[in-house]
């Protein structure tokens, strides 16, 4: 390897062949380098005589955005090319965590350029913190391959594992649909929206694009009162009630159950989980003595309606 | 692999050097002298290699690994928290089994997908001798089917012999083997133990036809029950899990109508009951490896535990429509009991509320002393 100060023009930005990341601020690097200059050489090589970038990704594009026309490059000999993805490989991997993009484009690479499959999963995958099981190598593949548009968007919002496990399930098509439900709400609320769409298309053996181009969904979306925020969480509701219709008629019951009885509003009553348990738990507040009177006679009242014990069947009145 | 009713025959036979030393492992080796086997020296590299092949579950299933329990066999059932457990004792022989049931807990639980025999007995016998001397007074159960199925091997092991030759000398002990197989032709041979029950797992026909691959027919497994009834063993059933799907009424009624009619209520030990359950993790294996299996995407709730189970008020139905069937066949005496049920739900079903997993033990198996076999 030797050092030489190579044109910036010189360099075939068109091949990404040894790239590992695309979604990245050039904005502190581009001032480290204006301030100090260059301190890492990138490390270039020449194939089919070009030259072609190896590692530096982000050092070449900070240079070529500052307005450098030339910039000291290792110039790297020899052209087996998994041996220089893997130069760009571990010159990553010992200084920074790769994102979930990251690692899904080194995976797809490293198959790419020929390595073995079970070399794939038993090594490389535990040197990016993954389980060495197959399952992990398929998906990773799968996110490898989501539409770029997908990909700015995981990108921005930092979307966790499990919501790109999830957006697995759908099309390009579903995904592009998804993009502004998902843009204005948290990682769970994302999470329960993509559960909730894919498990209701499995049960009920429709596509996701049709649900999302359903009626109901429709009339969320283009409901002129509602902020991009209520929408989504809308949606959410929805679906989690035609994902869950019985635990859903269940809270209905209950609800009224509570309107029936006038429960009175100075004391706070809550079911477990589910309705898992029978258990109910009320909660009050009291500053003095006859507030505390006061909040045991309202109980008492509730406690003295026929309609008061209906609750603890709750659980066999439910219908199938 | 083949599954002809019930005999198993694997692809090929792995076998630690250190298990060489075992007469199972000669034993097991005989038996199958026409199936190819590798010493190896590393196990643990080879369960490695599985777990990069595409169905680590399936491609276990077709070769069994000779290997030496390291750890304790005998264990409490985990069962899981927040619910109440039935102080149930496991012996871990045998690990994985070659029959591929969709909701089997088995497929996330454990980390070696590799059908595994545990060859040295003698450390079993050793430690059941301490851990039953240390209960000499009290009745308790203890069972193989746990973390395998008890009979699935039994034509390459034949350990149901020795088992029963073990435990028959240990009266205050009821020791169960749990399958879903027609294994019995070791058992046939036995002289059969007041505290030896043979026990089947039950499903509606349907749901044993879609969910239980490799697995024999529930009139099958009645049939196999009824002939170990009428040669003198115990006979248990347990109906878990119980599935919701279109027509589980109708199902399951017609399951326990077919059980009376061939068996003698008089001869069953007990009959458990259990619905559908499954930790978060194994959802993603089960969808990827059964993606037809809708049962899945049934409403579920993230119980107490944290597994997923149907909501309260579809197992009480579930659970009430099967006792009320067990009831009207003439099941009324059997000892029912929940497995990984709440208090609320043995209450709300069977009109008692057990103070704890030792009550339910007591339930079970305190009897033992007046379950004189009707001959």
């Amino acid at each position: 390897m030797k050092i030489k100060i190579l044109p910036l023009k010189d360099i075939n930005f068109q091949d990404e062949r040894f790239r590992i990341s695309y979604y990245f601020s050039l904005e502190k690097l581009s001032l480290s380098i204006k301030e100090i200059g260059l301190i890492q050489p990138p490390l270039v090589s020449v194939l089919d005589k070009q030259f072609v970038l190896v590692t530096g990704w982000k050092r070449v594009l900070a240079c070529r955005q500052l307005g450098l026309s030339a910039l000291p490059c290792w110039i790297v000999t020899g052209s087996n090319p998994l041996r220089l993805f893997l130069m760009a490989f571990y010159e990553n991997l010992t200084t920074r965590e790769f994102s979930l993009l990251e690692k899904a484009e080194i995976i797809k690479k490293l198959k790419g350029f020929g390595e073995e499959e079970r070399k794939i999963i038993r090594f490389y995958l535990p040197l990016l913190g993954l389980p060495a099981a197959n399952y992990y190598f398929k998906i990773y593949l799968k996110f490898s391959d989501f539409e770029p548009e997908f990909k700015v968007f995981i990108h921005e919002k930092n979307m966790s594992f499990h919501c790109l496990e999830l957006s697995a399930n759908f099309d390009s098509w579903e995904r592009k649909l998804l993009i502004p439900w998902l843009r204005v709400v948290g990682h769970n609320k994302q999470k329960e929206i993509l559960e909730y769409l894919h498990e209701i298309s499995v049960r009920d053996g429709l596509t996701a694009k049709h649900l999302l181009n359903s009626k109901e969904i429709k009339e969320i979306a283009n409901s002129k009162n509602l902020s991009p925020l209520q929408k989504a969480n809308k949606l959410r509701l929805f679906l989690r009630k035609k994902r869950y219709p019985k635990l859903h008629s269940l809270q209905l019951a209950f609800n009224s159950w509570l309107k029936k009885i006038s429960w009175p509003k100075q004391v706070e009553i809550d079911h477990t989980p589910y309705f898992e348990s029978d258990e109910l738990k009320v909660n009050f507040k009291f500053k003095n003595k006859q507030e505390f009177k006061n909040n045991l006679l309202k109980l008492q009242k509730v406690v003295n309606q026929e309609k008061f014990s209906e609750i603890f069947n709750l659980n066999l009145n439910e219908n199938d | 692999m083949r599954m002809i009713k019930s005999n198993y025959i694997p692809h090929k036979i792995y076998i630690t050097q250190e298990s060489l030393r075992f007469p199972l492992t000669h034993k097991i080796i005989s038996k199958l002298k026409q199936i190819p086997h590798e010493i190896i020296n590393n196990h643990q590299s080879l369960i490695e290699d599985f777990k990069c092949s595409e169905d680590p579950v399936s491609q276990g299933k077709k070769f069994i690994l000779l290997a030496q329990q390291k750890g304790e066999f005998v264990k409490p059932c985990p069962c899981t928290p927040y619910y109440l457990g039935c102080n149930y004792f496991i012996i871990n022989l045998e690990l994985n089994c070659p029959l591929d049931c969709s909701y089997c807990i088995l497929q996330s639980y454990l980390s070696n997908p590799l059908i595994t025999i545990h060859v040295n007995l003698e450390d079993l016998w050793r430690e059941l001798d301490v851990f039953i001397a240390k209960r000499k007074g009290s009745y308790f159960r203890i069972g193989t089917g746990e973390l395998g199925d008890s009979l699935a091997l039994d034509n390459i092991t034949e350990l149901s012999q020795d088992l029963i030759s073990y435990f028959r000398q240990k009266p205050h002990v009821w020791f169960e083997l749990k399958t879903k197989t027609v294994n019995i032709s070791h058992l046939r041979k036995l002289k059969p133990p007041e505290n030896v029950v043979v026990s089947w797992s039950l499903n509606s026909s349907i749901m044993a036809q879609e969910q239980e691959k490799g697995a024999p027919s529930i009139a099958e497994r009645i049939l196999a029950a009824k002939d170990v009834s009428e040669r003198g063993f115990w006979v248990g059933f347990h109906f878990d899990p119980l599935i919701h799907y279109q027509g589980w009424e109708k199902g399951y009624a017609e399951v326990v109508k077919m059980l009376f009619r061939q068996i003698n209520p008089a001869k069953i030990a007990w009959i458990s009951l259990g619905s559908l359950r499954f930790p978060p993790d194994l959802k993603a294996i089960i969808t990827k490896r059964f993606p037809k299996a809708k049962i899945f995407f049934d409403e579920f709730i993230k119980g107490l535990d944290g597994k997923y189970r149907y909501l309260k008020s579809l197992r009480l139905k579930l659970y009430s429509h099967i006792v009320k069937s067990i009831v009207k066949h003439g099941g009324s005496k059997i000892p029912l009991y929940f497995c990984m049920e709440s208090k609320d739900i043995w209450r709300s079903v069977l009109g008692w509320e057990p103070k704890g997993k030792k009550e339910i033990e007591q339930f079970l198996s305190c009897p033992l002393a007046d379950k004189k076999l009707v001959k």
